[in-house]
């Protein structure tokens, strides 16, 4: 009997089997996120919350595949594969019914709905991986979808190139990484398991513990690895093209849930394995992150089409989850990840009205839109507003809340009378980000849906098959955002067992 | 039933070909394939149920014919990759006849309509009973015999289609460098026969091992031997010869020569690699040689591989990079383990080649699979050939998905494991960091040209005038759907094929 | 030991000093400029010589020639084994049957040969 999260996995990729072999593909993929999404809900129902130490990953099940070195299909949750797991139903949900009817799609639609349940796949099970080699080969899951679907229905006459270039960069990115946990698995121990609960264990004790030399080349290629995932400035060149010429699905997806996996990955992997690693190289992450915030955050402003600067966005705030990453400590990494869910939700919801923009006026340029369909489109104009608030980490989204915790967590280490360190300077001049991104994002909503109108044409305000995702995200955000207790309960137990934080 | 059955009774399968063909009346000569898949198929069982002797002394067979306690699981594991490589070449070559006998059949001159098709199935059947014995030679004589005999049904096979000038092409280049390889091949031998004094395998690792060996001697027959063997399975610079003998010749021969003949160059070479691996002196230079061939070899293989336009030739260059990723387990030191235990099954070069071998049998065939069945619609092996193949025959283009994810080496398929498993052997023992780079590299650029072939299927349209539906005969679906799910399961449990290595 | 090899060097001396010589005793001694069509055409025991110099012959000759080599090789290998396995054939019925079965290998090469009409003429 397949436990509940190989279910959460394994359902998905039946679905796109399902669809494969003929069954109504739109029907089909939205039935089986909805079931997802009640079995991701039950799972974070029946999580024990008042856990003490100890036990660390909950709802466990494990198949052994190989003896020596073990290798097994082994999923379970803790705090923070929980809540991403949540973002990764909620998201594909809202991915699966914003896609276009199957009516719509030119070419085969199959293959439209098979590519977003199969990276929704992946992303789940990375997510609740707890075997280091699967938490790798999960993520992979994704890579031919992606390439298939911005090459066949992405937008935009580059988008063979996009679809090559986030392909080629993204498959060095995970090479190196492999090399990385290969070499992290090589040097922990006896090299004789995969079970990263185990692993941790290993390279917390000081006796099997990992020489600080060694730690360090490892995790500078866990960190390149990691970092090209997550488009880590400067390695982010290949993020925007990608999300802009994607199909609205597949951004969605990608920017909102998928990219995580690298700080999931830094959180999980790196930060407690390679301790003595993390610490050497906090400033040039520092220094990288404050490239993400800052510099990128002025290349956003100069955008002149809505989706790039939507993905540049989306680039620019990994840089604040990087803030919580470094600073550490329970509200740091609690920030994190609870910035994780929020930015995923809220970009997935820029993209889906995005793309719903895109339907009805052609095209995302600032110029050929014009201004003033907030007239047209009041609905849209609406939840646009509401997505970019979000964004921008206003009161009551769970930005906000997430942010706060991150700048809280930088300065939590200091001692009264002590000079700033380089962590919080980091930190404040990462505030001015938030700064940047009221810029960009309002400054695009006025252009677009404020002033007067120029446009001749008359479309439809938001049909319902686009507000039931759009209303998703935001209630997921603003649930999260006035209450993020129903979230941060799940990570308190986990901050405090040792998969989250070293020592 | 003793083991060495095996190979008699796929020998009688081949003259039973023989004689059929020439004795009995048959219409249809595919007849003569399914008997012999068929008979190759309880072959195959049988290798679950041999027997081995209690005692090598006494019969000087034993002395031809390895029965090691160590080495008899791999024997088995590369006697099934010969036999399940020609089961899938035959039914491929049944596939393929119609392009086949256009250039041999003549029946304007009141030839059978079918004539030469026979022997088509039947030298393969020959083959893979040299094949099946290369597994288990443990003497320099049997491992000769042995490989010529592969070598020389192959030339045949390669030439066959004798009124196409690639294939004749072919057949000459690999005659010629075949036969040199060979004289390099015997010099390199009696050179060994020379230092040792013996032929036998175990004998002359013992006498490599001790002090008064001459190196300077040993690591001239190990130069002459290696590059042989380098050329049998496409090492660079040894490789020259790859891309346009795999072009010409006949597509199941080409399947046959990337998949066999390479898994039989890599026996003889870890079998003669392991003798020369014993002594610490001569294994330091010999791992030396293979690090460099390896990085040699997955270098070129990968970025030679990248402007290609022909898919044959995409996968010539394909089958050189996978050479040199069996060279980089080949080249990582074998582990040695301090209280005599065996080490893990992974933790060994033959263990890591095994597998990978195995991984790479199933998608390379079913590569090949696809492409004999879109060369009986159209004229040539280009890229552009393939292009809308995803409108034209979707289960096809899957069926190609899955093959070029996995040569690729895309997780949760089997090719990944194979690499995962070169790398993390690498890594572990501690390769230098130049090989784990190009290792790297040729990863990253695998990337590339398999995608290649992905997008040509899925991205565009097909080219006018050729853009009809595919047929795929029943028997090729079968075993093409049964790959698919090989690979995919095998990519999943990896015990799957390291079990059967035992 | 490269003592032993003394008279194979004394060979090759030989053998290439006669070569040269023989070239320069021809260039020295021979007449020179004595040269006309008829004393360069080929020598045709006095007749005129006709056709070409390498005459075509059929590709038949070839496929009997190789037939001929490989059952050659069968009389090749049964002398040695007649002579050197001579107690064990008389003892031990593996070593003579193991040479039938080579014998027989060949004899259904040779009845496939003689079916496909690798040995007939006309035609």
């Amino acid at each position: 009997m397949p436990s509940s999260l190989e279910i959460l996995v394994f359902l998905p990729i039946l679905a796109a089997l399902a669809i494969g072999f003929g069954a109504p593909a739109r029907f089909t993929a939205i039935g089986a996120a909805i079931i997802n999404l009640g079995i991701g809900l039950v799972a974070a129902k029946s999580y024990n919350v008042n856990i003490e130490g100890g036990a660390v990953f909950q709802l466990e099940s494990s198949r052994v595949l190989l003896e020596s070195p073990k290798l097994a299909l082994a999923f379970g949750v803790d705090g923070m594969s929980l809540i991403l797991m949540l973002l990764t139903v909620i998201v594909t949900l809202a991915a699966v019914w914003a896609s276009p009817a199957e009516s719509k799609i030119k070419g085969s639609p199959k293959l439209y709905y098979i590519s977003s349940l199969l990276i929704a796949a992946g992303a789940l099970g990375a997510f609740l991986s707890t075997d280091l080699f699967f938490l790798y080969a999960f993520h992979e899951l994704a890579l031919i979808p992606t390439f298939l679907m911005i090459g066949m229905y992405g937008h935009g006459k580059n988008r063979k190139r996009t679809a090559w270039t986030i392909t080629i960069y993204l498959g060095v990115g995970s090479l190196i990484l492999l090399a990385g946990l290969i070499a992290l698995f090589v040097n922990i121990g006896q090299n004789d398991t995969f079970s990263i609960a185990e692993m941790i264990v290993r390279a917390q004790d000081s006796e099997t513990m990992i020489p600080e030399a060694t730690q360090s080349w490892i995790y500078l290629l866990l960190l390149v690895g990691f970092g090209v995932l997550v488009s880590l400035f400067p390695f982010h060149s290949w993020a925007p093209d990608a999300y802009a010429d994607a199909p609205t699905p597949i951004s969605m997806l990608h920017a909102g849930v998928l990219k995580k996996f690298g700080l999931y990955g830094l959180i999980r992997i790196a930060g407690p394995m390679l301790p003595a690693g993390a610490e050497k190289w906090m400033n040039l992450v520092l220094v990288l992150l404050l490239g993400n915030i800052i510099i990128l955050g002025l290349v956003t402003i100069a955008q002149k089409r809505l989706d790039r600067m939507i993905g540049m966005s989306s680039v620019m705030h990994m840089g604040y989850v990087f803030l919580g990453v470094v600073a550490g400590g329970t509200i740091g990494i609690s920030g994190a990840v609870l910035l994780m869910f929020a930015h995923g939700v809220s970009i997935a919801l820029l993209f889906a009205l995005a793309g719903s923009l895109r339907e009805r006026f052609g095209s995302l340029e600032f110029d050929k839109l014009g201004g003033g369909l907030g007239k047209l489109v009041p609905k849209l104009g609406l939840l646009f507003g509401f997505a970019a608030f979000a964004s921008i980490g206003l009161p009551g989204f769970a930005n906000f809340a997430a942010e706060v915790m991150i700048f809280f967590g930088a300065f939590q280490p200091m001692e009264a009378n002590a000079p700033l360190s380089f962590l919080q300077w980091a930190a404040i001049i990462s505030l001015w980000g938030v700064v940047i991104s009221a810029v960009y994002m309002l400054r695009a909503f006025r252009k677009i849906f404020k002033g007067p109108l120029t446009t001749t044409e008359t479309p439809k305000d938001m049909s319902w098959n686009e507000r039931v995702p759009a209303l998703l995200l935001i209630v997921s955000l603003m649930l999260v955002g006035f209450y993020p207790e129903i979230l941060l309960k799940y990570l308190r137990p986990a901050l405090e067992s040792l998969t989250l934080i070293g020592s | 039933m003793p083991v060495y059955y095996l190979e008699i009774i796929v020998v009688v399968l081949g003259l039973v070909m023989l004689m059929a063909d020439a004795f009995v009346k048959l219409e249809d000569k595919r007849n003569i394939a399914w008997f012999a898949v068929l008979v190759l198929s309880v072959v195959f069982l049988l290798l679950f149920k041999v027997s081995w002797p209690e005692s090598t002394e006494g019969s000087p067979f034993w002395k031809f014919y390895d029965a090691e306690k160590g080495s008899r699981g791999f024997s088995l594991f590369f006697k099934g990759i010969a036999v399940l490589t020609t089961i899938i070449v035959l039914i491929m070559s049944a596939e393929f006849r119609g392009v086949l006998l256009k250039y041999t059949a003549k029946p304007e001159d009141g030839a059978h309509p079918q004539s030469g098709l026979s022997e088509f199935f039947t030298l393969p059947v020959f083959a893979c009973a040299g094949l099946m014995w290369m597994a288990s030679a443990n003497n320099l004589a049997s491992i000769f015999v042995s490989l010529e005999a592969v070598t020389i049904t192959f030339y045949i096979l390669v030439a066959y289609m004798r009124r196409n000038v690639g294939s004749l092409e072919a057949g000459v280049k690999y005659l010629i460098l075949g036969a040199l390889s060979t004289g390099f091949l015997v010099y390199g031998f009696t050179w060994l026969f020379g230092v040792t004094g013996t032929m036998d395998l175990a004998g002359i690792k013992e006498q490599l091992a001790l002090d008064s060996v001459n190196v300077t001697a040993a690591l001239f027959a190990f130069a002459l031997i290696i590059v042989a063997l380098g050329f049998k399975v496409g090492a660079a610079p040894f490789q020259n010869w790859i891309p346009d003998v795999y072009q010409g010749a006949p597509t199941p021969i080409t399947a046959f020569l990337s998949v066999a003949s390479k898994a039989a160059g890599f026996i003889v070479l870890l079998r003669i690699s392991g003798c020369f691996f014993g002594s610490g002196d001569l294994s330091e230079k010999v791992g030396a040689v293979f690090v460099v061939l390896a990085i040699l070899t997955l270098l070129f293989g990968n970025l030679a591989a990248l402007p290609q336009t022909n898919f044959k030739r995409l996968l010539a260059y394909s089958s050189i990079a996978h050479a040199g990723f069996l060279l980089m387990a080949l080249a990582s030191p074998i582990t040695l383990v301090a209280d005599g235990k065996e080490p893990p099954l992974l933790d060994t070069s033959i263990g890591v080649i095994a597998f990978y071998l195995g991984a790479y049998l199933l998608m390379t065939l079913l590569a090949f699979l696809v492409m004999t069945a879109v060369r009986n619609q159209q004229e040539d092996d280009s890229l552009e050939g393939y292009a809308g193949l995803a409108k034209r025959s979707p289960f096809l283009a899957f069926s190609l998905l899955v093959s070029m994810a996995s040569l690729a080496g895309v997780p949760l398929t089997a090719g990944f494991f194979g690499k995962f498993f070169v790398f993390k052997l690498a890594i572990q023992n501690g390769a230098c960091g130049w090989l784990i780079a190009a290792g790297v590299i040729g990863a990253a650029a695998g990337f590339y040209y398999y995608f290649k072939v992905i997008a040509s299927m899925f991205w565009n349209a097909p080219a006018e005038g050729n853009d009809g539906p595919i047929p795929v005969s029943m028997p090729a679906k079968v075993v093409m759907v049964l790959l698919i799910i090989a690979i995919f399961a095998v990519g999943i449990v990896p015990n799957l094929i390291l079990g059967l290595i035992k | 030991m490269s003592q032993d090899y003394t008279p194979v060097l004394i060979q090759i001396v030989i053998a290439s000093g006669f070569a040269v010589a023989t070239l320069i005793a021809s260039v020295m001694l021979g007449k020179r400029a004595m040269r006309n069509t008829v004393k360069d055409s080929a020598y045709e025991c006095g007749m005129n010589p006709t056709g070409e110099g390498q005459a075509r012959f059929s590709v038949k000759f070839y496929l009997v020639a190789m037939l001929f080599v490989l059952f050659d090789i069968e009389v090749v290998f049964l002398y040695p084994w007649a002579v050197v396995f001579r107690e064990n054939v008389a003892n031990a019925p593996v070593y003579f049957w193991g040479m039938l079965g080579f014998v027989f290998v060949l004899f259904i090469a040779y009845l496939y040969a003689l079916k496909k009409g690798a040995l007939e003429w006309k035609s």
